[in-house]
């Protein structure tokens, strides 16, 4: 036994004691070991998380309190004790990583995120390739440009060669040798010293410092001369050139009164000769925008105001120029007539009863001024008019009374001081002279309304109106700033909860192109292909897609595309000639939309209109037409009875057939268009195809000829070039980086670069 | 006796040259061509007619695989050669100029499953289903030699795709995970994971090349970068999708083809809608493959057809079957965006034109600008009934129009009774419109 005891071995024996330790505890296997390295773990070998009941049992771990305390008993620790404590209450634990789940998910969205990052680079580049009109495959690659000029052989500058040179010098030997033998001494090049200390000393210094000065000087002024001319011609500016232009007709209108006064025979000459220039500009096409000035303005005339607006002018101008001189007495007349009319516009005098008449009326009194009758009218007119207003204020003034007393009390006050200043100069309009009602016409007062006694009265109405109208305003505009006030309130909410659009850098980034073309997103037409079958082909059947129903009507496209012919033919000339259809521009045509309504209601008759239009089509056969000429057939002369000229009358009368009864006869609402023609229904588009918005875009888009025959050839080159350029046997390579950073290709192709120059028009003006 | 001799006017025949030609000083004022609309109008209807007059696409038939095609390999630098695998294991390298099979060998026990020529085309990677990734060299042996891969590497998992990074030497390859490798290794770089079992096609985005997508038995679409731990996004569809091909000029946008007779192309920045869905096929959808311009694509469909899409429309421009085509399997575009080829299950490899009625060979000047204006015209003039009806109409074979009908059948039914249902529910129980879009997709998992 005492073998035993001191055989006491004490691992084993701590051994024996965990292995009766952990008898009670679950795990059994122990943890596994690694000896190997392995890229995977395998999920056999993984342990245990240590168990709550293990946690129980063992020895607390030791925490930072107990180091604290114990720093805290020996004053040398003290501080450190009091540091470890105060980390510990301000510093956090490290908190549980995160389940593999959720961190992989993490982990995923931070990746996707920097992927998308990474694909919205391309969007610009994607966005270019979309919008143009030619893509060229493949790509043209970065250019790389060596020089290589370091490389190359240094260029043999020598002008001589070697044997010329040594025929020069053996030349110049023999010269000497000669000069040997003659026994000439001279030497060359002094005597050459010789001559120019000759020339020099003919001048004196000063002489020659002045010369040069003066030289200088003539040919600075000359430069400068020649400069300004240069530059003058150079000037584009219209308004200096028609400064000039008005400076040398002044010039010679001087000169021409000058000659009226001292030598009417020459002015008359002179008279003569203006005529004559006058004539010849009638004769030639100056002015009438056929030169090739106006036709380069008449291209960009299109897309540019200012351009149109010279293009009115010089056309004015041709017209003044060309226009003969009226006699004077009737240029009065004209001008008189023409004044007149803008007068009565500006003056509106709602109690002058003659404003109210119709232009006509006024031309035909305008005449007969001095007629007593119509003075007469006019006064009875006006009283009768006044009255009617004193009757009309007197209701409105009952209505206020019961209506809002309470309202006007408060609302006046403030603006009674305004009130005053208002009235202050309307107040003394009417003078009486010698018993005279005199009416002051000031020209400032034209539009402001006039009366005599009762204008006051008539102020008062307005403003209390006007009162009235202010208050309403501010009740609204309180109301609405309140509904803006929410207005604004809510995106602010909408924004938190609303998603980013990922796309929205790509779709803003996207051009429009600036040439539209159809898209068509469509199913195949299908139809059993026979020879797929060897059985009897079926009964054909037609396209899968139900005959789509005319909405347009037909004729209607062709009245418009005649009308667009008669603005486009003559190219843009014709428009322009006219300076009133230069104006005529696309926001033109929007007010013009806008005018057609009010046009429309002009004749209050639209119903009649309407059955006019429809009845003219009948109108032609309804008609008898007389085929007898006056004097065919009374041959023998005058004196014919009338019995056998009636009778003669009858037969040469063609009577056309009765007019075929309308369909749409008994319906007033319809119109039937009868003409139109059943065959070319079928070729006509019934929808505005997919990309455009509006029948005129499109309709401008087919009516653009694009064939050799219409269009010049650069043109037609230009409008036919294909989509997508690819050339055979190249490789085309997918995308490369290089593109991101690509500096804008270098074009060579002569149409490319034409392209690009042209400049890009704003999509509203290709509807003109 | 009778002599019979040719006799031809050489005016009929011979070309009129430069000096010849009468030309005519043009005025083009448009007055004085008061009929220049309807005249381009019956040019444009000529050029529809000719244009499929004048559509052929088929160009050639390559046969030589004795067992259906499985797979195609594009050579990234040749136009003239292209790579197809079979149902046997066999691989053939095509002489596409001259038409024949310059090159084969057995590659694999069972199918092969994959082709990917490296970046420079020096080498070709395949994958078959006896679970090993085979290098072979482009060029054929010399003569004498023995058809032997440079290099064999035994998977751990099955393999039932490969994609070769357009830039760097790195391949990847799918199957039970998607697995990241390089070209010098034996062992991949990179395992990718996501709780699918089979991931069954698998794609390198060929612009920005570090991204990948894998399409998996599961429905569902996962994208993946190269260089990250995690894969980074799943699509789920409401059916399987069967390839994924990437838009080579746009980098975040691709295209599936999917089993429930439709593709969808997405945009990788937002995948809870496609961008687009394609319709037109009547059965499911094989293959895809985009056009190099990126501006269309082409589709082969178990329907026995191959579809060309404008990758921004819904419904296809062209339709090409022939009459000994069965269900296509593969199919690819040429790199130089003229030809198309298919590769079905009865052994054959078909060569198609790209644009049907597009002539082949030498096209001089004159030539090609009046092909140019011609098509300017049809452009032009494509939404005019006449035209599109000409334009637009295909002969397809019955078993397609009837499957046609019956789809369409289908729809309208489903439509009429969802818009019945709606009409007769209360307001406020009323099932929201779902579009056309957003049907298709199931969830987004991130």
């Amino acid at each position: 036994m005492s073998d035993d005891e001191e055989h006491y071995e004490p691992k084993a024996h701590k051994k024996l004691l965990q292995a009766i330790g952990s008898l009670g505890k679950v795990q059994h296997i122990q943890k596994s070991t690694r000896d190997e390295r392995q890229s995977r773990q395998d999920e056999f070998q993984l342990m245990k998380g240590v168990s709550s009941a293990e946690t129980h049992r063992a020895p607390k771990a030791v925490g930072l309190n107990d180091l604290v305390d114990i720093l805290r008993t020996s004053t040398k620790h003290s501080q450190t004790g009091k540091k470890l404590k105060n980390i510990q209450g301000s510093k956090k634990v490290l908190e549980k990583p995160l389940e593999k789940p959720a961190a992989d998910r993490i982990k995923r969205t931070i990746g996707y995120e920097g992927v998308t990052k990474k694909l919205g680079r391309w969007d610009a580049v994607v966005a270019q390739q979309r919008s143009a009109e030619t893509q060229v495959f493949p790509l043209p690659s970065e250019t790389v440009y060596v020089n290589t000029s370091a490389n190359t052989r240094s260029l043999n500058t020598r002008i001589k060669s070697n044997l010329a040179k040594e025929l020069e010098a053996n030349n110049l030997k023999l010269r000497e040798l000669r000069k040997a033998q003659i026994g000439d001494t001279t030497d060359e090049k002094e005597l050459a010293k010789q001559e120019r200390l000759l020339l020099q000393k003919k001048l004196t210094r000063d002489e020659l410092f002045a010369r040069r000065k003066e030289l200088a000087y003539l040919k600075m002024r000359e430069s400068q001369k020649s400069a300004k001319a240069r530059m003058q011609n150079k000037i584009k500016s219209k308004k200096f050139h028609k400064l000039q232009k008005r400076q040398k007709m002044l010039e010679q209108m001087k000169e021409f009164e000058l000659l009226q006064k001292t030598n009417p025979e020459a002015a008359l000459e002179k008279l003569n000769a203006l005529e004559k220039s006058r004539v010849q500009e009638r004769a030639s096409l100056r002015h009438k925008n056929t030169g090739t000035w106006a036709k380069n303005l008449q291209i960009r005339a299109k897309y540019d105001k200012d351009v149109r607006k010279d293009l009115a002018e010089q056309l004015a101008v041709s017209r003044e120029l060309t226009q003969k001189k009226h006699q004077s007495d009737s240029e009065d007349e004209t001008t008189n007539k023409r004044v007149v009319p803008e007068e009565e516009e500006n003056d509106y005098d709602p109690f002058n009863p003659w404003t109210k008449r119709k232009a006509t009326e006024q031309t035909e009194n305008g005449k007969g001024e001095s007629e007593d009758a119509n003075w007469r009218q006019y006064w009875t007119k006006r009283n009768k008019n006044e009255k009617l207003l004193e009757e009309h204020r007197r209701d409105v003034k009952e209505i206020q009374d019961n209506d809002d007393e309470e309202e006007k009390e408060a609302m006046q006050k403030p603006l009674t001081e305004v009130r005053a200043a208002k009235k202050n100069p309307k107040i003394s309009k009417v003078k009486i002279e010698n018993g005279w009602q005199v009416e002051d016409i000031s020209p400032t007062d034209q539009k402001k309304v006039k009366g005599n006694t009762n204008s006051k009265a008539i102020d008062d109405i307005f403003d209390k109106h006007e009162d009235q109208i202010r208050a309403k305003l501010t009740k609204k505009m309180e109301k609405l700033k309140e509904r803006v006030n929410k207005l604004k309130e809510a995106p602010v909410k909408g924004k938190k909860t609303k998603k980013k659009d990922v796309l929205q850098n790509l779709k803003s980034l996207a051009l429009k192109k600036s040439k539209q073309q159809v898209e068509i997103d469509e199913p195949l037409n299908y139809e059993e292909d026979k020879d797929s079958q060897n059985i009897i082909p079926a009964p054909l059947e037609g396209n899968s897609e139900t005959p789509v129903v005319d909405t347009i009507d037909p004729n209607k496209v062709t009245t418009l595309l005649f009308t667009q012919k008669k603005n486009s033919s003559g190219g843009l000339n014709d428009a322009l000639i006219d300076d009133e259809a230069a104006e005529y521009d696309e926001e033109d045509a929007a007010a013009e939309r806008q005018l057609t309504i009010s046009q429309a209601f002009e004749d209050d008759d639209i119903v009649a209109d309407f059955n006019r239009d429809k009845s003219k089509d009948s109108e032609l056969k309804n008609t008898e037409l007389q085929l007898a000429l006056p004097g065919w057939g009374s041959w023998a002369g005058a004196g014919i009875s009338k019995e056998v000229m009636e009778r003669r009358n009858k037969r040469l009368l063609l009577k056309l057939a009765a007019p075929e009864k309308r369909r749409d006869e008994n319906k007033d609402n319809l119109y039937l268009n009868e003409s139109a023609s059943k065959q070319a229904r079928e070729h006509m588009v019934s929808s505005i195809p997919f990309p455009f918005r509006s029948l005129a875009d499109y309709e401008a888009s087919i009516r653009a000829p694009v064939g050799r025959n219409f269009v010049p050839e650069t043109a037609f080159r230009m409008l036919t070039r294909p989509a997508v350029i690819t050339r055979k046997g190249q490789v085309i390579e997918p995308m490369a980086e290089s593109e991101l950073v690509k500096p804008d290709r270098r074009l060579r192709h002569i149409v490319d670069r034409r392209i690009k120059r042209i400049p890009k028009v704003p999509p509203k003006a290709k509807i003109a | 006796m009778k002599v019979k001799m040719i006799s031809r006017n050489p005016d009929n025949y011979v070309r009129e040259t430069k000096l010849q030609q009468h030309k005519m000083p043009r005025n083009y004022d448009p007055s004085l061509h008061p009929l220049e609309g309807p005249r381009e109008y019956v040019r444009a209807l000529n050029a529809t007619k000719l244009d499929r007059v004048f559509a052929k696409p088929f160009v050639c038939n390559l046969s030589g695989h004795r067992d259906g095609v499985s797979c195609f390999g594009k050579h990234p630098k040749q136009l003239s050669t292209l790579a197809t695998g079979a149902y046997d294991g066999e691989v053939r390298i095509w002489d596409l100029a001259n038409r024949i099979s310059s090159r084969n060998f057995v590659a694999h026990d069972g199918f092969v499953r994959g082709i990917a020529y490296t970046q420079n085309g020096a080498r070709i990677f395949t994958v078959g289903d006896d679970k090993t990734i085979k290098v072979w060299k482009a060029e054929a042996p010399e003569v004498g030699e023995d058809e032997v891969p440079v290099n064999t590497i035994l998977s751990k998992f099955g393999l039932h795709g490969i994609s070769h990074n357009r830039k760097d030497n790195k391949f990847a390859t799918c199957g039970e995970v998607c697995a990241i490798w390089d070209e010098s290794h034996n062992d991949p770089l990179k395992t990718l994971k996501w709780g699918v079992d089979t991931l069954h096609t698998i794609s390198y985005n060929p612009v920005e090349t570090s991204i990948l997508a894998c399409c998996a038995s599961d429905r569902s679409i996962i994208l993946y970068d190269q260089r990250e731990a995690q894969p980074l996004r799943k699509v789920v569809l409401t059916m399987k999708s069967n390839k994924l091909a990437w838009n080579p000029m746009e980098a975040f946008n691709f295209t599936v083809a999917n089993e429930d007779c439709n593709l969808y192309t997405f945009d990788t920045r937002k995948l809870q809608t496609p961008l687009k869905v394609h319709f037109d096929h009547v059965s499911a959808v094989t293959d895809v493959d985009y056009s190099p311009t990126g501006k269309e694509f082409v589709s082969a469909s178990y329907d026995k057809t191959i579809r060309l899409y404008n990758a921004h429309h819904s419904h296809s421009r062209d339709i090409y079957h022939t009459k000994r085509m069965q269900h296509v399997v593969c199919v690819a575009w040429s790199l130089d965006n003229r030809y198309v080829f298919s590769g079905s299950d009865e052994m054959n490899v078909r060569m198609w034109k790209a644009n049907a009625s597009e002539k082949l060979g030498v096209i001089r000047p004159r030539e090609r600008v009046n092909f140019n204006y011609q098509e300017a015209l049809k452009q032009k003039y494509a939404a005019h009934p006449q035209i599109k009806r000409i334009a637009r109409h295909r002969q397809v074979p019955r078993h397609v129009l009837n499957a046609q009908k019956k789809m369409r059948a289908v729809k309208d039914k489903e439509q009429v009774k969802e818009a019945n249902v709606r009409k007769h529910t209360k307001k406020s129980k009323r099932v929201p419109y779902v579009s056309e879009k957003k049907k298709h997709v199931l969830k987004e998992e991130v």
